[in-house]
């Protein structure tokens, strides 16, 4: 996962092994991202013979990670030093486009 | 002789589509198919493949020394031969065979790209797993033209 803030976060209620001190609300961070036509089109052969597309499955991880670095750097913002109970959801914004995000509560843990 | 060749030659273009679908649907997706199955029991093998629960407790919660989140994505789509298939079903009712197929098919793809990774990164276990599912739409028409949908699956990954 792409964390350059190195920032531990997890999708449990507490971090494991640790114990939370302080909790700073909760921090989200998304991105909104489109397909470009290249990829479309491709997709649009791909529907001939279905099956993986792998151009959107990389796309999507992508954004993803972008989405938890976002997150993460709110939470660094507010002093927090660890983020849980991380959450996924994604909705489609317009037509082509969706919206990836990722949500979680800012904690301080020791 | 020339009139023979140029008939086969536009028969072949014009059946081309559904040549193509046939092969995917009759080849190459029980091909992928399969090639999950062998990737499954493999990790049955090894032991991993029982690892994941949506428990938010660990097994051993005082012998913790790592984690990590584990994300693990895939975007299926159905070819159109499915698609139409789903439609003319809908009108009818029931249940659409071809679209549970494929959902069951990316889920468990999904699951199993988790568990690779969880053997990869050497952790012992994943807890807290979660499934989440989304359709993509095509840019033009918007409303029920389904490019694909995509299956997500994270948890956390924990070392005893």
């Amino acid at each position: 996962m792409d964390n350059s803030l190195n920032m531990p976060f997890s999708n449990t209620e507490t971090l494991p092994g640790s114990t939370i001190l302080q909790s700073h609300g909760v921090v989200t961070g998304s991105t909104v991202r489109a397909k470009n036509v290249f990829k479309d089109i491709g997709a649009g052969l791909k529907n001939i013979v279905g099956g993986e597309l792998k151009a959107y499955t990389e796309l999507l991880q992508e954004s993803r990670n972008e989405a938890l670095f976002r997150m993460c750097s709110e939470a660094a913002s507010r002093g927090a030093n660890a983020v849980v109970n991380v959450r996924f959801a994604t909705s489609s914004v317009a037509g082509g486009a969706s919206e990836l995000l990722a949500y979680g509560t800012a904690v301080t843990v020791q | 002789m020339e009139n023979v060749l140029l008939q086969i030659f536009v028969n072949l273009l014009l059946n081309s589509p559904w040549i193509i679908s046939l092969y995917g649907l009759l080849v190459y997706q029980p091909m992928k198919k399969k090639a999950l199955k062998e990737r499954e029991q493999a990790s049955v093998k090894y032991g991993s493949a029982t690892a994941l629960t949506t428990l938010s407790t660990p097994s051993r919660p005082d012998e913790i020394q790592a984690y990590k989140l584990l994300v693990a994505n895939v975007v299926m789509s159905p070819s159109w031969i499915q698609t139409f298939g789903g439609w003319f079903r809908s009108l009818f009712g029931g249940r659409i065979n071809t679209f549970s197929k494929l959902l069951d098919w990316a889920r468990r793809e999904a699951k199993q790209r988790l568990v690779e990774q969880l053997e990869a990164s050497g952790f012992d276990e994943v807890i807290n797993v979660r499934f989440e599912t989304a359709t993509l739409t095509k840019s033009k028409n918007r409303d029920d033209k389904t490019t694909g949908f995509e299956i997500l699956v994270y948890g956390t990954a924990v070392k005893y």
